[in-house]
């Protein structure tokens, strides 16, 4: 029999629809994006591997490993860090399964790799209402001069956990949800978008 | 409106009202006028209303006490139909157009009230009277006193119907929080915001200043309103400021963190598209400044609690701030010069006063002087000891030094007892207030940790005091945050602000006449507290379990204080020795909907869906909430019964092939190079033994001994293991490795990380799985049963290159694989086996086909994994290790662990095969009577299984291994079961297990 590639499906399809949304006047204050394709994968750092990793990561992605709860950038992988020796990383670049694969090649001994490209729906949210809109879930303080850039959270946002990072100083957040919850996490995040009018634009 | 905007007793000029606007509203069907600016209790007493509601126990006519929170007296209902609120403070509701309110309590109307009829009866309805009224007979407390009790007391009516508004939760974080924004909140915002600290002023009215709306003081020679509107614009222009308006701290909780309740849209009649009504806010500050004012108190006497007798300093603010006047003839009856001030602004507004009582012995030389300007008797030493007049007061008994009695004709009493710092949010953490004696009032003790208290709040109660400990609260909150707070001069107040704050209270007339209330919320009275009191409840806190003074929405804001100082009086105590309740959190009631915030109907709690959700909605199936995911119970055809579904799906498997998302376990990558090290030691069976490319069941005990978890673990490559759990224990046992791995063995080199959310994962199961896998595995994997036998596993692609996982499990005793892939490929992935299992009559199973499958194959789950199993009650034993330690293995071997008797896992079968089996039913000897003594076990799952045509089950019974071929009973007193079954062993398909094998 024929064997049709497998289509990939968002959490949020037919869901998340490009449109303008809640209160329909002015400019959006919101502005939400799923980033669909990013390669994700955690790396977990091996016994005694601390320094080794941290110099191949350096070497490899040109990043320097964050040891908080920071967001490093390169030009191909950020590294977000949600715990001692462990770390998210995301890529455009390397899309989907590609970010796991390269990690694991190239972190070989030094580092535990799993893919979790397919098991988060990553939002940027955006807009001048994007940090009134997380304060209504998000029990953390996103003020600048308490999350400044390149800080990042681990943390939940109405009983669902949440991986959360700036990507750059206007106001613009990436948040990693788990996939099973992106309905429910949607639900929260349009009913607290409603106020200040929200776009959901498409891809990004 | 018109013809309807005329009201009778709005002043001719002044207070903070849009004269130019007005609104129109509604009170008990009665059309009035207000204007924007009035509260609902400002517009009914300028339209005249003075009787607004029945009092809770006796339905005694009762009127508008306060001009504030703490109003105990004129509660109504507010807005019809799903939006009705019961018991909402005519004193705080911001009146808007279209307002519709309606009295409480009452019936048939407000002022023929026929329940009025309990004050004849109130010898009985004292303190505790239900304790002791309707004692006999017994049987008759639930179904005729305490129904006709509920119907005769409480107030407001909830509404029936859901609440239609949407409510919300928030979060904010600061420096310094400021409490209340008088004088004091905002001089100390002030202070802190020209620092540059991060500040938040909350406010629970709908304007700032405090009691600066409601006094004629001054501010550097000009009216305090200027300078309220001038901190508040410097406040709203400075970006690290943040105001917060018609928002109540409610709360007070460990690390600085508090609770405000924001009104966003009570003042409206019905809250915009998309934004809601209330909103609960989580505040976050490293120093709080508290400056919440003062509560005035009421003083006891007879009957007073009659519409028109009011609180001097909410008689102020009546005229002074909403430009009403409550009555036409005063008696001004205090115990303190600040509330005699009272007389002189209801003579400026056209009020005539009849006279100043002062209570004090002395003359007052402030209070003489008031009465001079109003043209009042001044009278000294002398108190009101009755008040004439039903639903409106008529006129006031006065009785002076003397003992001499005179009547004087008035229609409205400003009583003052003096004021009480609002102690309440010093005491949620435990804090007790102090006693002061030259204030005659409580004052905080022990504050929050991080919090100061300012002004009036902590019994500064001059104007430039209060000015003046605000701005250094403020500026000593800031400093604490690292800033450098500025000394700025501050505006001279005016000396007629600087009254004398001394206060020698009265507490309560002694010797009056008719009721003296002492709470007018609970209709307690002096002579509940004395009764009280007699009967030995001598602390506030067991006076207010007794008598209820205290209580109820108002927390006895009003009564307290007084409630004490009868108590001390009658217990013949010094009042400062008496002490005071507990005040708890919330400070004013909050909606429960505001608790729940976003959290109701579909969003409770959040729901997991399974990568095939989507896909199984579409082919209508029914689900099930297991833990936190939504399952697929089963997949009807249309018109079928859901039992009937149920057996052609175990059937399809058993016959055919059948397909069940079971992404819902729990996965768990575990790596590194002591992985296998790390799982011979957390599962009681060894896995540094399997080889890779292979799978193996895992029994996982507690540290007790008992099971924890079971589930199968593969090993992907030499450092890599792949877990799976059950779906109810999946974070539970990822906790549990996580504590193992970083406190009991920190040297072993092992990474764990969750993937349940990553893998779609599918058991295909059935006779005919080899063939539909064949269908979507790519063809480079042999799948023959040699090449990929029993307990195979490895990594593999699909439908032409897509990496995924392949296991051969089998949960349901046939041939079967699960196959995962990434979570974006799930459904497609479901439709793709479908399709390929299409030629070989596949069909979708749910959870409750899984269940009779696994039950058929007597598999334990849920229900026999109930944390009160060994592995030996389960049947396998065999599998733990007597060669290696781990968790759990020293504990299990206890005596009663190992006590051979224990009820162990049996199977059942009924002996007449029509019969039904219940879970829960108690397993008993077959002649034995059904007493707790003859009880060996339990039936812990039941199915009907299609496969064998009758009902069957799995059970613990005592020494039930030994017992195969017993006839026993399952007697199930709850649903009237009594069948006799047979024991056989847990296994009724195929218990060779040949057909997994295959």
């Amino acid at each position: 029999m024929s064997r049709r590639p497998l289509y990939a499906l968002s959490a949020l399809a037919g869901i998340a629809v490009p449109g303008r949304f809640g209160k329909p006047d002015g400019e959006p204050g919101v502005v939400i994006a799923e980033r669909q394709g990013l390669g994700l994968a955690t790396v977990a750092s091996r016994k005694g591997q601390d320094a080794a990793l941290k110099a191949a990561v350096l070497q490899v992605y040109g990043v320097d490993l964050p040891e908080s709860s920071r967001v490093a950038q390169g030009p191909a992988v950020i590294f977000v860090g949600y715990g001692p020796g462990q770390w998210l990383a995301v890529s455009e670049s390397l899309a989907d399964e590609a970010l796991a694969r390269d990690l694991s090649t190239r972190l070989a001994g030094l580092a535990s790799i799993s893919d979790q490209s397919g098991g988060r729906t990553v939002l940027r949210v955006s807009g001048p209402h994007a940090r009134d809109v997380l304060a209504k879930g998000l029990p953390v303080d996103l003020d600048p001069r308490a999350f400044p850039l390149g800080s990042a959270a681990t943390s939940v946002i109405g009983h669902m956990g949440v991986q959360l990072w700036q990507v750059d100083d206007t106001r613009s957040y990436d948040i990693a949800i788990f996939r099973s919850l992106s309905q429910s996490f949607w639900r929260w995040l349009t009913a607290s978008s409603g106020e200040f009018g929200y776009e959901v634009s498409g891809q990004n | 409106m018109t013809g309807t905007s005329f009201q009778p007793r709005r002043l001719a000029t002044g207070g903070l009202i849009d004269r130019t606007r007005t609104h129109s509203f509604a009170f008990d069907g009665e059309t009035l006028a207000g204007h924007p600016g009035d509260t609902l209790a400002s517009a009914l007493l300028a339209n005249g209303k003075r009787l607004v509601g029945r009092s809770f126990k006796y339905h005694r006519p009762r009127g508008i006490l306060t001009a504030g929170s703490e109003e105990p007296n004129a509660l109504v209902e507010l807005r019809a139909g799903a939006h009705r609120e019961p018991n909402t403070r005519a004193t705080t509701i911001e009146l808007y157009d279209g307002l519709d309110a309606a009295s409480q309590n009452r019936w048939p109307s407000l002022k023929l009230d026929l329940l009025a009829a309990n004050q004849l009866f109130a010898p009985i309805f004292g303190a505790g009277f239900y304790y002791k009224t309707f004692m006999w007979p017994a049987s008759f407390w639930e179904k005729v006193y305490e129904p006709a009790i509920r119907r005769a007391a409480g107030l407001g009516r909830a509404a029936t119907e859901p609440d239609p508004d949407h409510y919300e939760k928030a979060n904010a974080f600061c420096d310094v929080f400021v409490i209340g924004a008088g004088a004091s909140g905002l001089a100390a915002a002030l202070a802190a915001a020209r620092s540059g600290a991060r500040v938040i002023l909350c406010e629970e009215d709908f304007r700032l200043g405090g009691r600066l709306l409601a006094e004629r003081s001054e501010i550097g020679g000009r009216p305090a309103i200027e300078w309220v509107k001038a901190a508040e614009a410097e406040l709203e222009a400075l970006p690290n400021c943040r105001i917060m308006e018609r928002t109540s701290v409610v709360g007070v909780y460990d690390g600085g963190t508090y609770a405000a309740l924001e009104r966003v849209n009570d003042h409206v009649p019905v809250p915009p598209a998309h934004e809601p009504r209330q909103r609960l806010w989580r505040i976050v500050a490293k120093r709080a400044v508290l400056t919440a004012g003062a509560i005035e108190r009421p003083i006891v006497f007879g009957d007073n609690d009659r519409p028109g007798i009011m609180l001097a300093g909410a008689v102020r603010t009546y005229l002074n701030r909403f430009g009403v006047a409550p009555g036409r003839r005063a008696v001004v009856f205090a115990d303190n010069d600040d509330a005699f001030r009272t007389a002189v602004d209801l003579l400026a507004a056209g009020v005539e006063v009849a006279a100043l009582v002062d209570a004090r012995k002395g003359s007052s030389a402030s209070a003489r002087d008031a009465a001079e300007k109003a043209n009042a008797r001044y009278l000294t030493g002398a108190v009101i000891q009755r008040v004439r007049g039903g639903q409106s007061v008529r006129g006031v008994e006065i009785r002076d030094q003397g003992g001499k009695i005179e009547l004087l004709d008035c229609d409205l009493v400003a009583m003052s007892g003096g004021w009480s710092p609002t102690v309440h949010l010093t005491t949620h953490l435990n804090g007790k207030p102090k006693w002061d004696e030259s204030l005659g009032a409580l004052v905080p003790g022990a504050l929050p940790p991080g919090m100061s208290v300012a002004g009036a709040a902590s019994g500064q109660f001059g104007l430039a005091s209060c000015l003046a400990s605000g701005q250094s609260a403020g500026a000593e909150a800031a400093r604490a945050c690292g800033f450098a707070p500025s000394v700025h001069a501050l505006p001279a107040a005016s000396a007629a602000s600087d009254e004398t704050t001394a206060s020698t209270p009265l507490w309560q007339v002694a010797d009056g006449k008719g009721k003296a209330f002492v709470d007018f919320q609970n209709d307690v009275t002096v002579s509940d507290v004395k009764l009280a009191a007699r009967e030995g409840f001598r602390i506030p806190e067991h006076l207010k379990r007794y008598t209820t003074l205290g209580m109820a929405t108002d927390q006895g804001k009003t009564a307290n204080a007084n409630g004490a100082a009868v108590l001390a009086r009658v217990t013949g105590r010094y009042v400062g020795a008496v002490g005071t309740t507990t005040f708890r959190p919330p400070f004013t009631p909050v909606a429960i909907a505001a608790f729940a915030g976003h959290h109701r109907g579909q969003d409770f709690r959040p729901a997991r869906l399974a990568p095939s959700h989507g896909w199984a909605e579409e082919q209508g199936a029914h689900f099930v909430e297991t833990g936190p995911w939504l399952r697929a119970l089963y997949y009807p055809w249309e018109g079928e019964e859901p039992q009937a579904t149920v057996n052609r799906e175990v059937a399809n498997v058993r016959d055919r092939v059948g397909v069940c998302d079971v992404s819902t376990l729990g996965k768990i990558d575990v790596q590194g190079k002591d992985a296998g090290i790390f799982l011979d030691r957390v599962y009681a069976n060894t896995f540094s033994t399997l080889p890779v490319g292979r799978a193996r069941y895992g029994l996982m005990l507690r540290e007790d001994g008992f099971v924890l978890d079971d589930g199968t673990t593969a090993r992907l490559k030499d450092d890599h293991y792949f877990m799976t759990t059950t779906t109810a224990n999946a974070v539970r046992v990822m906790q549990h490795l996580e504590f193992c791995q970083q406190c009991l063995w920190p040297e072993l080199d092992v990474q764990m990380v969750s993937v349940t959310e990553q893998w779609a994962q599918f058991a295909v199961a059935g006779p005919r799985a080899r063939d539909v896998l064949q269908g979507v595995v790519d063809p480079a994997h042999d799948l023959a049963n040699a090449a990929f036998p029993h307990l195979a596993a490895g990594e593999v692609t699909v439908c032409g290159g897509t990496p995924a996982r392949l296991f051969r499990l089998s949960f349901s005793g046939e041939l079967a694989y699960e196959v995962a892939v990434p979570a974006r490929f799930g459904e497609a992935m479901m439709r793709a086996i479908l399709e390929a299992g299409a030629p070989y009559g596949i069909a979708p199973y749910g959870t409750e086909a899984l269940g009779v499958l696994r039950i058929e194959k007597g598999h334990p789950a849920g229900s026999e994994l109930n944390g009160q199993t060994t592995a030996h009650d389960l049947g396998l034993g065999k599998l733990v290790s007597a060669k290696k330690d781990f968790i759990g293995r020293f504990m299990a071997a206890r005596p009663a662990l190992t006590d051979p008797a224990r009820p162990s896992l049996v199977g059942l079968s009924p002996v007449d095969r029509d019969d039904r089996l219940r879970a829960g039913a108690h397993l008993l000897p077959k002649d034995e009577e059904a007493i707790a003594k003859n009880d060996q076990g339990y039936v812990t799952s039941i199915a009907f299984s299609p496969s064998l045509g009758h009902w069957l089950g799995l059970g613990l019974l005592v020494n039930g291994p030994e017992r195969h071929g017993e006839i026993v009973r399952a007697y199930d007193p709850v649903r009237g079961g009594d069948v006799a079954v047979e024991i056989c062993p847990p296994c009724f398909i195929d218990p060779e297990g040949e057909r997994l094998r295959v």
